[in-house]
């Protein structure tokens, strides 16, 4: 026990005594003014752009952000508590651009923006550290789209295919599920090589908890990082965490991996910016943004890349959220998130009440990638199965008005109706692509026609069990990637031995 | 258009470099009746500062302040003095030097916008911190 005893004291002694204050000179500047999250600061004729500068403060220092450099006076965002700054105060500059500890220990994690634990799982051991703001890739070092990111959701993966590299924005009203699609993408990750970024901003911290606990039981946290800045955050806060967030994949990117980044919700952080724009009095532009607020996003989600071989062969897949107020998608903020992105997903609140969920709009809804981010298979039944549900919207709005139709048209409103309820998915259950493509195989050969549309879900279902028992055809499609002849053969013969054991198909 | 703080002052300053004494009553004056019109007498504070600055940047003369835990002796103010001569090539230094018992031993150079804290105060701080984290 002394030994242990002495052996520390001997150790605070000889670190006390090694231990040397490095006396340096530093710039410095006084506080002239501190408003809700903002000050200003006189001197500091040195300071960079989006410089660290430290405040002595009698509560300790606080940390703050370098954004308005002016002739005299410096404007600064504070990352702490501001309420500890006073006028006079001390400001001291530290020559860092803000930056943030990246690495494979963040992994797992709840991390504030500026990558400090909030799980109280303790200290975060990182090496590296990487500045937020960062400019995106150049067109030498990209390569076009061309793996996919498994959704997991049927009607996503089928229509609005998603690729790796690809920025594709989720638009809707509050409440339709725009977070629960981008969690089943991130649960659905799993054994898919993809390292996952969740950053949440300006959420509610209880939805947070909820949705940390949902990724830990399905066993996403594995391979994924949660940024939080909750909504009781300050807006300096809220509008660092993306920039911290596509930071910390732009790690795994240099190592060639592929990342996907969920900003959650975006219009949040447009807002605190406009907030702190306001507040250093930047002037206000349309619906009192200011004018960068374009800028603000696009250099984000540029970000958001799929390098070539020479580069690494990373991707950094991009899912920012936008939330819209009645459905208004010519506000300021979506048109110009949806004029950045390669296309967009929209929720319809109709669709959604009708219990279409997830209420994906198959028509506004687009993927500018598009296909080539498909596997084989895949594309081989989505064309046909979009083109149906396409036929289907047209004519369900026709067929409303008259009862007398011709076969043609009944047979494709059944197919229709059919296909609609496919598209239907509970929430945390992605789906694998070998069963979307055994089920939207069945569907558009016409094997579904004959199970009623209240049972659709259940023989669904069914099969999904039926085929993991006899996995033949599902290993076939996951080596293959395609339908060759000897897969349809394999597919034909599951449905109609699995056919044969429903009892409400047999007459 | 409005005039800013750094415009007075740097006209101030051209309108005095070399003035006899009378001339210079009167451009005094002048310039306090402008202020008056313009009715921003109440920036003549930040206008002097900035005079100041502007004085003494002309002239190779730099005001200082050394805030010490006790009084400097004269080799130790030279040491400074040159240390300020060289960093900034100033002529004349004028040190403002103050005691602060607090600071326990060393001293604080403040000039220019920049510090030079070498005293024990804060060293024990940054220690303090250091062992903490």
């Amino acid at each position: 026990m002394s030994t242990t005893k002495d052996f520390i004291i001997e150790q605070l002694k000889s670190e006390i005594s090694g231990y040397k204050a490095e006396i340096s000179e530093k710039s410095v500047g006084k506080v002239l003014k501190v408003s809700d999250g903002i000050a200003l600061v006189s001197g500091l004729a040195e300071a960079m752009m989006s410089e660290i500068l430290m405040f002595k403060t009698e509560k300790g220092e606080v940390a703050g952000v370098a954004l308005n450099l002016e002739e005299n006076q410096v404007g600064v965002i504070i990352l702490g508590d501001y309420t500890a700054i006073k006028e006079g105060d001390e400001v001291r500059a530290t020559k860092r651009i803000l930056e943030v500890p990246v690495g494979e220990a963040m992994i797992g994690r709840v991390v504030n923006p500026l990558g400090e634990p909030m799980d109280g799982k303790g200290k975060i051991e990182t090496t590296k550290f990487y500045p937020i703001e960062k400019i995106a890739p150049g067109v030498i070092t990209r390569d076009p789209v061309k793996q996919p990111v498994q959704t997991g959701i049927k009607a996503i993966d089928a229509m609005i295919p998603i690729g790796r590299g690809q920025r594709e924005l989720i638009i809707g009203d509050r409440q339709l599920g725009k977070t629960a699609i981008a969690i089943d993408t991130i649960i659905n990750q799993k054994g898919q090589n993809m390292k996952c970024i969740y950053v949440a901003i300006g959420q509610k911290e209880s939805k947070i908890a909820n949705i940390v606990s949902k990724l830990t039981e399905a066993g996403a946290m594995e391979y994924t990082t949660v940024v939080l800045a909750g909504a009781s955050t300050s807006a300096s806060l809220l509008y660092i965490a993306p920039y911290s967030g596509c930071a910390m994949a732009e790690y795994f990117l240099d190592k060639g991996e592929d990342v996907l980044v969920v900003y959650d919700d975006l219009s949040k952080h447009a807002v605190s910016y406009r907030e702190i724009s306001l507040l250093l009095r930047r002037p206000p532009g349309r619906e009192a943004y200011p004018g960068d607020v374009f800028y603000l996003h696009s250099r984000l989600l540029e970000r958001a890349c799929k390098l070539n071989k020479d580069f690494g062969g990373g991707s950094i897949t991009a899912l920012p959220i936008i939330e819209t107020q009645a459905g208004d998608l010519s506000a300021y903020i979506p048109t110009n998130v949806i004029s950045i992105t390669d296309g967009q997903i929209f929720l319809e609140p109709d669709l959604f009440y009708k219990g279409n969920r997830p209420a994906v709009n198959a028509g506004l809804s687009v993927s500018r990638v598009g296909s080539s981010a498909q596997i084989k298979a895949m594309k081989k039944v989505a064309g046909k199965m979009r083109l149906e549900a396409a036929q289907y919207r047209e004519l369900a709005a026709f067929a409303q008005f008259g009862s007398d139709l011709d076969s043609e048209t009944k047979k494709k409103l059944d197919r229709g109706q059919r296909l609609y309820e496919v598209f239907k998915q509970d929430q945390y259950q992605p789906l694998s692509v070998a069963k979307q493509v055994l089920i939207y195989y069945v569907l558009i050969n016409g094997f579904m026609d004959d199970v009623p549309v209240d049972k659709v879900r259940e023989f669904e279902n069914a099969l999904y069990k039926y085929a993991d028992l006899n996995d033949a055809s599902l290993k076939a499609i996951n080596e293959k990637k395609e339908i060759t002849p000897e897969i349809e053969e394999l597919i034909k013969n599951l449905v109609s031995d699995y056919k044969a054991t429903l009892d409400y198909l047999i007459k | 258009m409005k005039i800013s703080v750094q415009q007075y002052a740097k006209s101030l300053f051209d309108s005095v470099t070399d003035k006899s004494e009378k001339e210079l009553k009167l451009v005094l004056k002048n310039f306090v009746v402008l202020l008056g019109r313009n009715r921003e007498l109440n920036k003549a504070k930040e206008i002097i500062n900035i005079f100041t600055e502007l004085w003494n940047k002309s002239h190779g003369e730099i005001t200082a302040e050394l805030v010490s835990a006790r009084e400097l002796g004269p080799t130790a103010r030279e040491l400074v003095v040159n240390y300020l001569k060289e960093r900034t090539n100033a002529k004349k230094v004028i040190l403002e030097e103050k005691i602060n018992k607090k600071l326990i031993g060393g001293f604080v150079l403040r000039y220019d916008n920049k510090v030079v804290d070498a005293s024990v105060k804060t060293s024990l701080e940054e220690l303090r911190n250091k062992i903490s984290n």
